[in-house]
């Protein structure tokens, strides 16, 4: 493959990769601090903490799964599997978090934003506690947060495929995956920081309003990763040995 | 007439005694937050570029890039950024291993270090690439966080301070990554920094020595030198994790003395933090009731 | 034979999994950390003197990574110094990982209650105008506790690292180990351990110990934030007292979500690798991966219909809310 298309490929792939992570946090429902009181709907933890959790899940996963292949891995495939990983590790938190919300505190779970769950299309507000902002991770938000996951991992596990995969980048396994970490922390803290550190899902009016401008940003900033990569790519200096 | 120059006489003396002249008092508080960032990027950016330079002084140089990483934070997070303080501290990490990987890689190319003094010396101007981009790539996200069209945060001075956490991550990764292999090639570098995995324990523990001291002072009665002197404690023990480090990957002659000085400034800087929180909390009782509310 | 070892050391993995997770939520229990600690900084500014201890380090993810790294570094030194000397006597690999793996923990968990130290005094001394006091009977009584919990969950989580770096080797499938290095593995699950225990366990500390005289079966509204229960069984509560509620519902249920997130993992992995034929001739890595995320898409479509069903059944259970 020519060299040039080789940059191009990888430059592109980062800046997918990146808008995927930005995607994700947006997706996943996150309800900070007040979820875990239950006075907001969503997995009760900040935005960072859970998503940087999935993500790296997902890179376990996608690492395990490149390393079948001696060389060039299959690109789609690798960032399937990290999708996979991620969207199952966020599938099983939400699930015991609401198994500890039903019968640990009593509380049904409920959207505290809309008042009919688009998917369900049932209501929301009479179970709902007064003077809180919804409680639980109703189904709408367990779908949004599967989405989440997926989107999440993928974008992780492409930077990761694309970086490690002889065939492109070259970089030796561990370079791969701490600076694969490093594209998708930097992209996910700038989208937590546009969505204010809590969401509820793609049913959340926020979604709507702060979609546009999260993935305008995270364009800027993964191409400005991708540059300084493909700079790092271009001196060939770093070129690790068999995976 | 002569009343009168001998009354002035008297009130400029009053004055000149009731306000002493202002003597120049080298104590923390001069070193106020751009001052703190001049110097610590200066004594960053050279020990970044001479590899060659014992480890024990390279340790000192990444607590005051800690220090410094840790005023950011401060400077920034004190207006409230939504998602916690932590975050931002990983985010100067995160740039900083992008950077630090980049720097080593042009640093490793063939104009990207001089060798003088008969290849004795190495001056690897190289690194600077990485942290010049990362200032860069840290000064468009800070726009992109506070600018009106975009995210439009609000925090004053977010710009400046996502600049300076973009470089002073790149900083505490390439100082970290000189420590333990003692150049910027990456036939020494690959195998004993990032195949081995230190570079996991390089990222975490550098993300530490910049959020952990404004998180764990938050508070009402948050006092700069305080906090600050928490950072520098974190650079201790990120410099015997690293001397053990050194020991193996090194020689003893550069990781012994690096453990030590670690072991020291821990000793003493978490003495001087813990002594002053209980000398500045409210009370410290041995044990107690608490203060009830009427019932 | 060999796949067989595979999935038992897939199972052992899975049980230590379920330990550290356990361990490491009751670890953030006893010094009240992450989301619940809210709480405990919000209630001396209004006015609610407490007992708890006071931890403020980070998010829970990012201490456990610390820990774990920390540990990971310590035993990944340690095993570079010993193997070659066992390897050159001809002994087995497993003397070093015997010592490297605790040793390496132990340094984790030093490093660890330190950074838990300054934090309550670090918290409190910044609520000095609210007359908070440092209490020094609570300050030094939880430094071992957290020790020793955070012990357990990172030597679990250190031997699953090693584990799964090294599963060719002990398991006899080459090919089977992942190939990061040991430190990063710990990372990884470092931060995935602390996310999962900041997710799931906080919730039954925040919601129902922290708030233990509010009623139960709703939400804390936003005027009870702050009042938190600072009143024991037998005269004031400390965050001791918090650990041993809390064990009997919430750790054993967050180990058990970051238990079956690892077993699923591995085992879908492992499925995968044998419909393509691993140890086998025609070793095909397109179809094993393919098989991977089938069963992966499958074990998610089953989460979201048993998710459905829970929330049916909580709603047609429990009904609309009571009260005002």
């Amino acid at each position: 493959m020519e060299p040039i298309t080789v940059y191009l490929l990888v430059l592109v792939c980062i800046i997918i990769g990146g808008i995927l992570s930005s995607l994700a946090v947006h997706l996943m429902p996150v309800g900070g601090a007040p979820a875990a009181m239950a006075t907001a709907t969503g997995i009760a933890t900040g935005c960072v903490m859970l998503m940087t959790g999935a993500a790296v899940t997902g890179l376990f996963t996608a690492s395990t799964v490149a390393s079948f292949w001696v060389t060039n891995p299959n690109v789609i495939l690798v960032a399937l599997s990290g999708a996979v990983g991620s969207m199952l590790m966020m599938g099983f938190t939400m699930f015991v978090g609401n198994l500890i919300y039903i019968f640990g505190a009593g509380i049904v779970p409920c959207s505290g934003r809309v008042a009919v769950d688009p998917i369900t299309k049932e209501s929301q507000t009479e179970y709902k506690t007064p003077r809180t902002d919804g409680h639980g991770v109703p189904t709408v938000s367990f779908v949004s947060g599967i989405l989440g996951g997926f989107s999440g991992g993928f974008g992780g596990a492409l930077i990761y495929v694309m970086l490690v995969s002889d065939s492109y980048a070259h970089f030796s396994v561990a370079t791969a995956g701490i600076v694969a970490m490093g594209i998708f922390i930097a992209n996910a803290i700038i989208a937590a920081y546009n969505i204010g550190g809590t969401i509820e899902g793609f049913h959340d009016p926020k979604f709507k309003a702060r979609i546009r401008t999260g993935l305008t940003c995270s364009l800027i900033v993964s191409a400005l990763c991708g540059v300084i990569v493909v700079i790092a790519m271009l001196t060939g200096t770093l070129v690790g040995g068999v995976m | 007439m002569g009343e009168e120059e001998a009354k002035q006489a008297k009130q400029e003396e009053k004055e000149e005694k009731a306000k002493p002249k202002e003597k120049f008092k080298l104590s923390f508080d001069y070193f106020n937050e751009s001052r703190l960032g001049i110097l610590a990027l200066i004594i960053g950016v050279l020990i970044a570029i001479f590899p060659g330079l014992p480890a024990f002084i390279k340790g000192i140089g990444i607590m005051i890039v800690f220090a410094w990483g840790a005023d950011s934070v401060r400077k920034t997070a004190r207006y409230g950024l939504g998602t916690g303080v932590p975050s931002i501290g990983v985010l100067a990490l995160g740039f900083g291993i992008v950077g630090g990987i980049t720097g080593i890689a042009v640093a490793s190319m063939r104009f990207g270090t001089l060798e003088v003094l008969g290849g004795k010396v190495e001056i690897a101007f190289g690194v600077l690439a990485g942290v010049v981009l990362l200032a860069l790539l840290g000064f468009v996200s800070g726009n992109l966080a506070n600018g009106d069209k975009f995210i439009n945060m609000k925090i004053p001075g977010l710009e400046r301070g996502m600049t300076e956490l973009g470089i002073a991550g790149t900083l505490a990764v390439l100082i970290e990554t000189s420590i333990v292999a003692g150049t910027y090639d990456p036939a020494r570098v690959l195998p004993n920094v990032i195949n081995n995995g230190l570079i996991a324990a390089i990222f975490i523990i550098s993300a530490f020595g910049m959020l952990q001291p404004y998180n764990t002072c938050l508070g009402a009665d948050e006092r700069r030198a305080r906090t600050l002197l928490m950072s520098i404690e974190i650079g201790g023990i990120a410099s015997i994790i690293l001397g053990i480090a050194t020991t193996l990957t090194l020689s003893a002659v550069q990781g012994v003395p690096l453990i030590v000085l670690g072991a020291v400034v821990w000793v003493v800087f978490y003495r001087a933090y813990m002594k002053a929180c209980m000398d500045e909390a409210y009370a410290t009782p041995g044990t107690g009731l608490i203060k009830t509310l009427g019932g | 034979m060999p796949v067989i070892s595979l999935f038992a050391w897939m199972l052992v993995i899975a049980f230590l999994a379920f330990i550290a997770c356990m361990f490491e939520d009751l670890e953030s229990d006893i010094g009240s950390q992450s989301n619940p600690n809210s709480q405990v900084q919000l209630a001396p500014e209004m006015g609610y003197i407490h007992r708890y201890f006071n931890k403020a380090i980070s998010g829970e993810g990012l201490s456990y990574a610390l820990s774990c790294t920390i540990a990971g570094t310590i035993a990944m030194l340690m095993l570079l110094k010993l193997e070659p000397m066992l390897a050159a006597k001809d002994m087995s690999l497993g003397y070093a990982a015997v010592l490297a793996i605790p040793v390496g923990a132990a340094v984790g968990s030093l490093v660890h209650m330190v950074r838990s130290s300054v934090c309550h005094v670090g918290r409190e001394a910044a609520h000095k105008r609210f007359e908070q006091p440092i209490y020094l009977d609570v300050f030094y009584g939880h430094l071992l506790p957290i020790a020793t919990h955070n012990f357990m969950a990172v030597i679990c989580i250190t031997a699953i690292a090693y584990i799964q770096c090294n599963l060719g080797i002990l398991s006899g499938v080459t090919g089977a180990s992942n190939p990061f290095p040991l430190p990063l593995l710990c990372l990884i699950w470092g931060l995935t351990v602390g996310a999962i225990g900041s997710s799931t366990g906080d919730i039954h500390y925040g919601t129902e110990r922290e708030f233990q005289d509010k009623p139960f079966g709703e939400g804390r509204r936003v005027v009870y934030h702050g009042q938190i229960c600072r009143y024991g069984d037998c005269g004031i509560r400390t965050s001791k007292d918090v650990a041993a509620f809390c064990a009997k519902y919430g750790g054993p249920a967050t180990g058990l979500a970051f238990g079956l997130i690892v077993l699923f993992e591995n085992w879908r992995t492992v499925i995968g690798m044998l419909l393509g034929d691993l140890a086998g001739p025609a070793w095909n890595p397109s179809i094993a991966a393919a098989g991977g995320i089938g069963i992966g898409i499958g074990i998610a479509i089953v989460l979201i219909i048993l998710a459905r069903t829970l929330e049916k059944w909580a709603r047609n259970k429990y009904g609309p809310f009571v009260g005002e």
